[in-house]
């Protein structure tokens, strides 16, 4: 049966997390991308597949899986390849651990800031009743309190410095989580470190002063060594917006050398 | 041996002593007085420095992250499992454990400490207290109980009223086709909505009714029934920890 992945470009977040486990376990899908600038997700036939409205959604035996991070697992455990959990169980727990953190702690921060600054492009000559008719069909209240937020512009300061110090706080945490081992979890390669690449370029975008060579080093040795890897390498060539983090560019020259 | 360092049996806390009681382990109890801010000085905010409430210590490794060490317990002592075999029966778990993290544990727990708060705060020197709460080393920490002291403000009530209605829906559609909430398995799942549901005839009564909610009432009384969970709701200091409540973890910022 026919493995299907709904999902935006540009490949990062959650899209770019199911993706990129997809590829590092091996298994062939169909890609299914939708127009987020366009809204698809909000119309009836992607509501049928995920009625919240989100990407991504894989459909595996004709029936939809949602959520990024249970996805990732179902993936690990559902189809024969490489291990993408650490064998070791106190690991496997930090594994787990590190991908909540990265989803609802240090993600948001970095979506909160980020959505701040591409909304108004994003909804661009759009009526403000069409994007408020647009937003009102958005499923999740929480989503739809984002929007409406970023549209308007109304996220309270205080709340945009407080993502920044939860930015500046986090890149401090990866960066010594790299200094006990090789990978984020540990000694094995995970979907942790799925996770983060996903939107480390975000984070490296919005906010260059947290990620450099003097102050994050060793992330800057694990993107080289992420953007080595065969899967990584796929991932790349099948996006249509290349989402690299700025910073990779020089991690990579600094392995090499 | 294992050792896990706990507040009252209600929320994170009630889910890791009920998975330790249905797997019938062996494990040393160490209540940590939340109130007392005892969660921010040694032993445990040196063993899981910045993490909430339980913290599991196994084998010399502290671990922490209430639905990654449910996990780790169903993995490390795979008999009377807690997750169901399939690999879409426990996608569906983790996605109810991903709810009650998001969306259940934060708006039940609000709502818990604005009911309860009162008889806690009655029994303290606000002053003192005050200047305990300035004095907590980790500003997370710290930014919780300072928003939790003032009481939270009508929006997030709301918000948090309208996810448990939505929430208490998709529980009782879910039990119409199933026995329990990932399946033919009682699983952690079930744990993890339990430990907040347990809260609602307390909270708001009125949503949970035989006409409204029978399979919810059904379910809630299946688990309450259960000799593990029992034992677990006994290991806090209450008499009915569901009429206790500490600050309640953050809602999702930015959805």
């Amino acid at each position: 049966m026919a493995i299907e992945l709904y999902f935006f470009q540009p490949l990062g977040t959650n899209s770019g997390r199911v993706f990129l486990a997809l590829i590092e376990k091996g298994v062939p899908f169909i890609e299914r991308e939708l127009d987020g600038v366009a809204f698809e997700h909000l119309r009836p036939a992607y509501l049928a597949i995920n009625p919240r409205g989100q990407v991504p959604a894989l459909v595996h035996d004709g029936r939809p899986l949602t959520e990024g991070a249970p996805i990732c697992e179902y993936i690990d455990e559902a189809f024969a390849g490489p291990a993408l959990r650490p064998a070791d169980l106190d690991e496997r727990c930090t594994m787990r651990r590190w991908c909540r953190y990265l989803d609802v702690d240090l993600g948001r921060a970095v979506m909160m800031i980020h959505w701040n600054r591409i909304v108004p492009a994003f909804v661009g000559a759009r009526s403000p009743e069409e994007v408020e008719r647009i937003i009102a069909s958005v499923p999740d209240p929480d989503r739809r309190r984002a929007w409406r937020r970023a549209y308007l512009q109304q996220t309270p300061p205080e709340e945009l410095a407080e993502s920044h110090r939860r930015i500046a706080a986090g890149a401090a945490r990866i960066e010594q989580a790299l200094a006990r081992g090789p990978w984020l979890a540990g000694r094995s390669f995970s979907l942790a470190d799925i996770d983060l690449l996903s939107f480390y370029a975000f984070l490296a975008k919005w906010s260059p002063e947290v990620v450099n060579e003097l102050t994050t080093p060793r992330t800057l040795d694990w993107i080289a060594r992420m953007e080595e890897r065969p899967a990584v390498r796929e991932l790349r060539a099948r996006s249509r917006m290349p989402q690299r983090a700025p910073v990779s560019e020089r991690g990579a020259v600094a392995a090499r050398a | 041996m294992l050792d896990v360092y706990h507040a009252e049996p209600t929320g994170a806390s009630a889910r890791v002593l009920i998975v330790l009681e249905e797997k019938a382990l062996e494990f040393r109890s160490h209540y940590v007085d939340v109130l007392a801010l005892e969660h921010c000085r040694a032993p445990v905010a040196e063993l899981a420095p910045g993490e909430d409430l339980p913290v599991l210590v196994r084998g010399g490794v502290a671990s922490a992250g209430v639905s990654a060490v449910c996990e780790l317990l169903d993995e490390a002592y795979p008999e009377r499992p807690l997750m169901p075999k399939g690999a879409r029966d426990r996608w569906c778990a983790r996605v109810w454990q991903k709810h009650v993290d998001d969306v259940i544990a934060p708006a039940v727990s609000g709502l818990a400490w604005q009911a309860y708060r009162e008889r806690f705060l009655q029994s303290v020197t606000r002053d003192e207290l005050e200047r305990s709460v300035e004095r907590i080393e980790a500003l997370d920490e710290r930014v919780r109980w300072r928003a939790a002291l003032g009481g939270y403000g009508e929006e997030q009530l709301a918000r948090a009223d309208a996810r448990v209605e939505e929430s208490l829906l998709r529980v009782e559609t879910t039990l119409s086709a199933n026995e329990w909430l990932a399946g033919p398995l009682f699983s952690l799942a079930d744990i993890a909505v339990f430990a907040y549901f347990k809260y609602l005839s307390g909270l708001c009564g009125a949503r949970l009714s035989e006409s409204r909610t029978p399979r919810t009432l059904t379910w809630l009384r299946a688990v309450s029934q259960r000799s593990p969970v029992r034992a677990a709701l006994a290991r806090g200091r209450a008499h009915d920890p569901f009429t206790t409540a500490t600050p309640a973890p953050e809602p999702i910022r930015w959805g």
